[in-house]
């Protein structure tokens, strides 16, 4: 028997703001894929395209999805895949079956990374302080997906179309995040769903 | 801080995604045990250290996490160009842009 315990299991969530800032939602115990193969071997593509129902994005910085999956380009040979929560097995056997005999990895990230979003209208502040990227919306538009550091820490962050962000970091940065996160939003308010 | 333009990511980034790695364009030697013991303390341990124009290696550490490399004037820091691993440098100390 085995139990899951979300990264954010213990913390203690701030007392309830009457009107927060930001809101922080942990989208825990997703499915994360690492897929690494060569974009120019068309039978890598066409496999991973049958899998996954959409075909991997080859545009630095962008990504694709669809009901089952998100697909974050990581590098020219490299991609996240985000599925529901314990679809990652059968996704990576698929992928294995798919892909027989071909040069490739399917790694599964699931145990070590979590996906928190982030809203509210005070974010926009709250990305300036966190992160060194540029957050305006000329620079990150909806639906581009981007690695850098969130707080000096790794993160694949995801502009979605309701303009909250996904970000994707280490489980065992969960727990420094979220003190970050309580601290930067201080004075504007922190809700945790 | 430095702005660098990452030839994968194909765009502008903070200097602290990126760490610095050394000299570029030194090949491994094909015959290694056919060198001196100097000839392979060159390849091991000596690196230029010029006044000005310099190809070196960085990874995009906290980005795509791929190695490139960069022709840097080290006096001013100035980075001419960013090119991919594999690629020669466009401007070099004989032909540096004018
Ligand atoms: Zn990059």
């Amino acid at each position: 028997m085995t139990s899951l315990h979300s990264p954010l299991a213990h913390v203690e969530l701030p007392e309830a703001h009457a009107h927060a800032g930001v809101t922080l939602r942990e989208d825990k115990f997703r499915g994360h894929l690492n897929l690494r193969g060569n974009p120019q071997d068309e039978a890598f593509t066409s496999a991973a395209e049958k899998v996954l129902g959409v075909a991997l994005p080859t545009a630095p910085n962008s990504a694709v999805e669809n009901d089952a999956v998100r697909v974050y380009w990581l590098c020219p040979n490299e991609w996240l895949l985000l599925v529901a929560e314990g679809a990652e097995g059968q996704t990576e056997a698929d992928l294995r079956a798919a892909m027989e005999g071909q040069h490739i990895a399917v790694t599964d990230l699931s145990s070590g990374q979590t996906l928190i979003n982030l809203s509210g209208e005070n974010l926009p502040e709250v990305m300036m302080k966190s992160t060194v990227y540029d957050c305006h919306e000329s620079n990150f538009p909806v639906g581009k997906a981007v690695q850098t550091t969130f707080a000096k820490a790794g993160a694949t962050i995801y502009k979605c179309a309701d303009g909250s962000y996904d970000l994707v970091i280490r489980r065992s940065f969960a727990d420094y995040i979220f003190l970050w996160l309580k601290d930067a939003c201080a004075e504007y308010g922190l809700a945790v769903q | 801080m430095l702005h660098i333009y990452c030839p994968y990511c194909e765009e502008l980034r903070e200097e602290e995604e990126f760490s610095y790695s050394g000299e570029a364009h030194i090949a491994r030697p094909t015959d290694p045990e056919a060198l001196t013991d100097a000839e392979w303390g060159d390849y091991v341990f000596f690196r230029k250290n010029p006044r000005g124009l310099h190809h070196e290696m960085w990874n995009h550490a906290a980005g795509c996490r791929r190695y490139f490399n960069a022709t840097r004037d080290t006096q001013s820091y100035e980075i001419h160009e960013t090119y991919k691993m594999g690629e020669k440098p466009s401007v070099t100390s004989q032909g540096a842009a004018q």
